[in-house]
């Protein structure tokens, strides 16, 4: 076989095939739009005074666009930025949110600024409450709690489609009774003397719940939900705390978290995308199970082929993350880092991993 | 720097120009093709956040191989989660790609399965060679050695494969993909 033969029979053997590009009906460019939608990295530097309000994207209604749009509904959170950003902050309405602005050079990425200006955006006008724990800002729910002293919030939020649902439900604990919270309507709830839930009606695509976490008597419910107001975007985005690793952070902070890690072969950090917006803790395992999951993999195939150096050097990186500082860190917060290390130590010793056992490379379990 | 809409406008031309080429890349690459789907997805996403880095358009595609081949390694490695962004993209690879594996030429099976026997760099010359019509400089950028080394292993590809076809004259009755198959680390 001359090598022009060989190079032709390789090159028909191609799997590739064309035609499937004509059956995709636009689904290309929607996931285009769907990327484009999502935050760059690199941040936009506005100077003061020249913000303004971004056109629309076309088609923004994609599946990424909704994830960041809900990682960007609103919240509550440290007040002092409010205190001095924001004064007469009751006009911080739907309508001039887009053009209010908040004193000083701000830097966000153009993509999260306008995300963030399509949603509600709720602040507690009170000082001293910071939001304690993130969860879930990637998807179409999420929740935030906030605490102040011994006092707690929770605020979640889901897809409008999910209201009617929610609030017949709630419908079976005590019957509603018609509050606003910054003129935006909703129903309240009682559990009991000392637990309530406000369920605010549909806005621009999503609802939101108020839920105490701890406590309140109604009186002290009424005056906090009376302080909660709806802010434009650089202010909500300039109230997350700093702990809170927001899309225009990740890159750095994720370079944090990997400081004291060793990567495996070929592991780019770059692939793992930590989506929305996260606690610290969310955000360590995100970035950390990505990284413990392709130890273990290097790990196995050392293994398989005998390669034995490789096989240490898996072996010590695993034992490793008992010291890796954003682990130990996670590990005051839960369970999780228990579970990472018990994996990590079973397979440095060479030991079997029992099908049940916490598993980097499964992240839904 | 670009401006803002300069900028778009720039990566939805480079998007426009290199859909199906990394489409291809990755459907040449992947065991489930519609797999392809979040390998395509996840590469145009780390392209994008890095689009400030991105190369001149007319060197944009190399720069986007070498992405995607990140990507691809984490997708092997497992470590990579189906993402929201693919999603619609996998199903309607799903529907487009309905077919009856019987109905895949004997001689092209031969052919995958002799690849699948290479080791990975040396099949991935060959597939860069053959199947992306890169030059040996331009897969040197993608695979980030030297354009000497790219030749050289083409050459040694080329005779290994000959090798593995000349044993193996008879076509398999089923191969699926050649990654489905995992060949031994050259030189152990």
């Amino acid at each position: 076989m001359t090598d022009e033969q060989l190079d032709r029979r390789v090159r028909d053997a191609d799997p590739y095939r064309p035609e499937v590009v004509a059956h995709l009906d636009g689904v290309a460019q929607n996931l285009l739009e769907e990327i484009m939608s999502t935050p760059v990295l690199e941040s936009v530097t506005e100077p003061p005074g020249q913000r303004r309000s971004r056109p629309r994207r076309r088609l923004m209604s994609g599946l990424a666009s909704a994830g960041i749009a809900a990682a960007i509904l609103g919240v509550v959170f440290g007040t002092s930025i409010l205190k001095t950003e924001q004064p007469g902050s009751h006009e911080a309405s739907p309508e001039t949110n887009s053009t209010s602005e908040a004193p000083g050079t701000t830097t966000y990425s153009a993509m999260v600024l306008k995300a963030a200006e399509e949603n509600p955006r709720l602040l507690i006008d009170q000082p001293g409450w910071k939001a304690t724990h993130v969860d879930g800002f990637a998807e179409r729910a999420g929740s935030i709690t906030y605490s102040n002293g011994g006092r707690s919030i929770r605020m979640s939020w889901y897809q409008a489609s999910e209201y009617d649902g929610r609030y017949k439900d709630r419908l079976q604990i005590s019957k509603p009774e018609s509050v606003q919270v910054d003129r935006w309507p909703g129903h309240l709830f009682r559990y009991s003397e000392r637990e309530f839930e406000v369920i605010l009606q549909p806005r621009d695509g999503s609802m939101v719940e108020v839920r105490t976490a701890t406590a309140y008597t109604r009186a002290d419910f009424d005056r906090v939900l009376a302080s909660v107001i709806r802010v434009d975007a650089r202010t909500w985005l300039a109230a997350l705390p700093a702990e809170i690793v927001t899309p225009e952070r990740l890159d750095e902070r994720r370079a944090a978290v990997l400081a004291d890690v060793p990567l495996p072969p070929g592991f780019d950090p770059a692939t793992v995308n930590v989506e929305g917006v996260n606690d610290s803790d969310q955000f360590g395992i995100q970035v950390l199970g990505p990284v413990g999951c392709a130890w273990i993999t290097e790990w196995t195939r050392a293994k398989k082929s005998g390669d034995d150096a490789a096989l240490r050097r898996a072996a010590d990186a695993l034992r490793s993350s008992h010291n890796w500082k954003a682990l130990q860190q996670i590990d005051k917060g839960g369970y999780w880092a228990d579970g990472f290390w018990e994996i990590a130590d079973t397979v440095a010793a060479g030991k079997p991993i029992h099908p049940k056992m916490f598993n980097p490379c499964n992240p839904e379990e | 720097m670009s401006s803002g809409t300069e900028h778009e406008e720039r990566f939805r031309r480079v998007y426009a120009v290199n859909f199906e080429a990394l489409l291809a890349y990755a459907m040449r690459r992947v065991e489930q093709p519609e797999d392809a789907a979040d390998v395509v997805a996840e590469t145009f996403l780390v392209a994008w956040r890095r689009s400030r880095e991105m190369p001149p358009e007319a060197e944009a595609r190399l720069w986007l191989h070498g992405v995607a081949r990140r990507v691809l390694a984490n997708h092997h490695r497992g470590g990579a989660r189906r993402g929201r962004l693919g999603d619609r993209l996998r199903q309607r690879f799903r529907a487009a790609l309905a077919v009856d594996p019987g109905s895949e030429v004997p001689e092209r099976l031969t052919v995958r399965a002799a690849l699948a026997r290479l080791n990975e760099m040396d099949r991935e010359v060959l597939m860069l060679t053959f199947w992306e019509g890169l030059e040996p400089r331009e897969i040197a950028v993608v695979l980030q050695v030297n354009p000497a080394v790219v030749r050289t292993r083409l050459s040694r590809a080329r005779a290994r494969l000959r090798d593995i076809l000349g044993d193996d004259l008879d076509p398999p009755g089923h191969v699926l993909d050649v990654m489905a198959v995992r060949a031994p680390e050259e030189g152990r």
